[in-house]
């Protein structure tokens, strides 16, 4: 239902706080609609008390919050046309002179929102902006959006008010008790539970701006479209404020308060504010509060929740790592997996940044081959989310760099899910090597059959040397499931081990032994030395973007 | 997910290619070219090295992944010992070749309960090494005791630094260090501070110097 035009309707919809979301009377649309809003609205206006109403205009507050105040809710604070004088006929009921009271009427910005609900603003380096039009806030975001290239099909919608608004609420109410506490429908009407600056804001800019950015407002979207009011005296005034009055823990937090001012902040004053009793409170703040002649300040902030897109990379350099690997500002290796992929997908999705995640890694002089290995990269503030298309093309165009250095298989974009695809896969994860191995004396053909017997061979690796001065020191025992010697034409004591083991095998020393760190291991086993020359990942078993 | 090149421990900054424990060959890469038609199987040819550009013998994992440096006629005549330096900054400490203990003897026991406590007793644990004991150069590892009478010998750190590990093995079977002192048969695993190792690195001699000191070229 909408506002209704029996006043104890209104009341009673306020009291067990219903948001109206029935669409049957739409405000400002169409004519014929136009029509049935302006009754709404003169429906509404004569429910409420006039001398009070005449008051709060008086001291500066606008129309939107004298509905708020009064617990007014649903689609009127869509309309357009809550200028200050839908309160003319209030005037003439009154039998007031008109002239005392519209001095207050135009002028200065709301002495509680400080504008927000009448859709004025200022942005940096700009004229501010004051009109009573919506379109111009929904607009000024619209445009925002389009100019940083974001493509959105859903939103959801944050605000932040300057903590003052909540001072100055505070004041217009005790200031409102003070005169008419008494009154019966201070009693009735004023005890309901008002409507917040924040809700109605997003009440009031929601449905224009779904229309401007063809977009649905969604609670749960991915794409945040964070409005920051900030009106720098007034709120650093109300930090002088909670400083002053409040217990150590607030010093500092109000210490670290700046102009603008977060959401941490802004409990910690509405904290320290509910704490202040009303005397305290009249002696801190004038009630009524002071008029306002500047706007808030705008920040318009849209982010998107990080988009995944994931695969498996081949890595064909043994002169590349996995991450971005620096010493000293020296770089190691010639290039790296992480920035390979990264920087050719970052462009396309139009991302503030990219994070590199896979499952396991190999070191630098390892190549990946094979299946490959899956990762995931995690993009930041995507303006756009590729198609299956422009998947196809990314995937193209890293495959076919000038120097092929790495190679993406299967990629796709994921939503979050794909971090535990990755990490489900992980746990049973085996590994499938081919090492390049030399042994001190020739090969016979008896090796390759001792070699062949061995079956998921429990084998006890420490923590190798070359990564114990970072790891604990630890006696650690892998699987090796099964080993396959090929040999190599023209060579008695170089050959290719293919093996299949544990993940987290350290390889390389299961094939020198590590000064018999690692027992046992391919000497001990063949009963000669064993060097490894070289080595490659061939296969990273894994039920994920196979 | 931990990131092999990422840690908080302050060797990481030594931390070079070497670490990873391989020798560079260049072995001709055998990238695929952009226009083949990729299939899903690897080419196997991409596994096997050119044998042409592949060493007769290699060099050892020792060789590879450590500096060789050397104590001769430490604390006393003849007890030359070696001191592996890997980049990560730990020291494996072992007997070299030419100390008198493996001179035509045969090694009967090695002991590490030697000094206030047995070496062989500290557990070290965690990232951290909490419990390493940090030893000076002339501390006692171990005593090395031959079938050649009674004679016993004392083996030390060589470096300052904190005590990761003794080699166990050592305590059953001692004929490792006749068989590969300078593999198998290390002694210990130290790791000493990069000023302390500056220091140290001073006293000790470099495989070519120690070479020809020993005449060994």
């Amino acid at each position: 239902m909408a506002i209704s035009n029996e006043k104890e309707e209104v009341i009673s919809c306020s009291k067990v706080g219903v948001i109206v979301e029935a669409k049957e009377a739409q405000i400002s649309t169409g004519p014929s609609e136009g029509e049935a809003a302006d009754k709404i609205i003169s429906d509404t206006v004569l429910s409420l008390p006039s001398h009070a109403i005449l008051d709060l205009l008086s001291i500066g507050v606008c129309t939107r919050c004298i509905f708020r105040l009064f617990g007014v809710r649903g689609q009127i604070y869509w309309s357009s046309l809550l200028s200050p004088t839908i309160f003319a006929p209030l005037i003439q009921k009154s039998n007031g002179s008109d002239d005392e009271h519209s001095k207050g009427l135009e002028s200065e910005f709301c002495s509680i929102c400080l504008g927000i609900l009448q859709f004025g603003f200022s942005k940096e380096k700009q004229n501010l902006v004051k009109s009573e039009l919506i379109n111009n806030v929904s607009e000024e975001i619209a445009k925002f959006i389009k100019q940083e290239g974001h493509e959105i099909d859903s939103f959801s919608l944050e605000v932040s008010i300057p903590p003052i608004i909540l001072a100055n609420e505070r004041s217009v109410w005790l200031y409102l008790k003070k005169k008419y506490g008494s009154e019966r429908w201070f009693e009735e009407k004023f005890h309901a539970e008002h409507v917040t600056v924040k809700d109605a804001f997003k009440l009031a800019i929601t449905s224009s701006l779904e229309t401007l950015l063809t977009a649905k407002s969604e609670i749960s979207s991915s794409s945040r479209i964070r409005l920051n009011h900030t009106h720098s005296k007034a709120s650093l005034n109300l930090e002088k404020e909670s400083v002053e009055n409040a217990d150590g823990a607030n010093v500092k937090r109000g210490a670290e308060c700046s102009e603008q001012s977060n959401g941490k902040t802004d409990a910690a004053i509405q904290r320290s504010l509910s704490r202040l009793q009303d005397h305290a409170f009249c002696e801190r703040f004038k009630s009524p509060p002071e008029k306002v002649n500047e706007p808030c300040k705008l920040e318009i902030i849209c982010n998107r929740a990080p988009i995944y897109i994931g695969g498996r990379y081949l890595k064909y350099s043994r002169n590349v790592s996995q991450s971005r690997w620096l010493i000293d500002d020296e770089r190691k290796g010639e290039a790296s997996v992480e920035e390979i992929i990264g920087s050719n997908i970052l462009p396309v999705c139009r991302g503030d940044n990219y994070k590199f995640h896979a499952a396991g890694r190999e070191d630098i002089d390892v190549r990946m081959l094979g299946s490959g290995r899956p990762f995931l990269v995690e993009i930041q503030n995507a303006r756009h989310v590729p198609s299956e298309v422009s998947i196809g093309e990314m995937e193209e165009k890293i495959n076919n760099l000038r120097e092929k250095l790495v190679r993406v298989r299967n990629l796709q974009v994921l939503g979050s899910e794909g971090w535990t695809l990755m990490r489900e896969g992980e746990t049973e994860k085996q590994k499938q090597y081919a090492a390049l191995v030399w042994i001190s004396r020739p090969l016979e053909d008896e090796d390759l059959q001792t070699i062949a017997s061995l079956m998921d061979m429990s084998i006890l690796q420490k923590t190798p040397v070359r990564v114990l001065h970072r790891r604990s020191p630890l006696d650690r025992e892998k699987i090796i499931h099964w080993m396959k010697i090929e040999r190599m034409v023209g060579s008695q004591q170089y050959f290719l081990l293919h093996l299949c083991t544990e993940a987290g095998t350290y390889i390389k020393e299961f094939v020198h032994g590590d000064l018999g760190r690692t027992y046992p291991n391919l000497g001990s086993i063949l009963k000669c030395r064993a060097e490894i020359l070289q080595l490659d990942v061939t296969d990273v078993k894994m039920d994920c973007f196979n | 997910m931990e990131k092999e090149q990422k840690d908080e421990g302050y060797f990481d900054k030594t931390q070079t290619l070497k670490d990873a424990g391989m020798i560079e060959f260049s072995v001709p890469c055998h990238r695929p070219s952009s226009s083949e038609q990729r299939k899903e199987e690897e080419p196997h040819e991409l596994l096997v090295p050119d044998l042409c550009s592949l060493p007769l013998t290699p060099p050892t994992a020792v060789d590879c992944n450590f500096t060789c440096y050397f104590a001769p006629d430490f604390m006393k005549p003849d007890h030359d010992q070696y001191v592996y330096r890997h980049p990560n900054g730990l020291c494996v400490i072992g007997l070299a070749s030419t100390h008198v203990a493996l001179k035509g003897n045969r090694v009967k026991t090695v002991d590490f309960n030697v000094g206030k406590s047995n070496r062989s007793e500290i557990k070290v644990s965690g990232k951290r090494k909490r419990n390493a004991q940090r030893f000076e150069p002339n501390t006692a590892l171990c005593k090395v005791s031959t079938s050649n009478g009674d004679t016993s010998y004392i083996v030390r750190c060589c470096v300052k630094g904190s005590l990761l590990e003794v080699n166990e093995r050592l305590i059953k079977q001692a004929d490792l260090l006749n068989s590969s002192a300078d593999r198998e048969g290390y002694i210990a695993i130290i790791m000493p501070t990069p000023t302390d190792w500056i220091k140290a690195k001073n006293q000790l001699l470099s495989l070519e110097e120690f070479k020809k000191l020993r005449g060994l070229c």
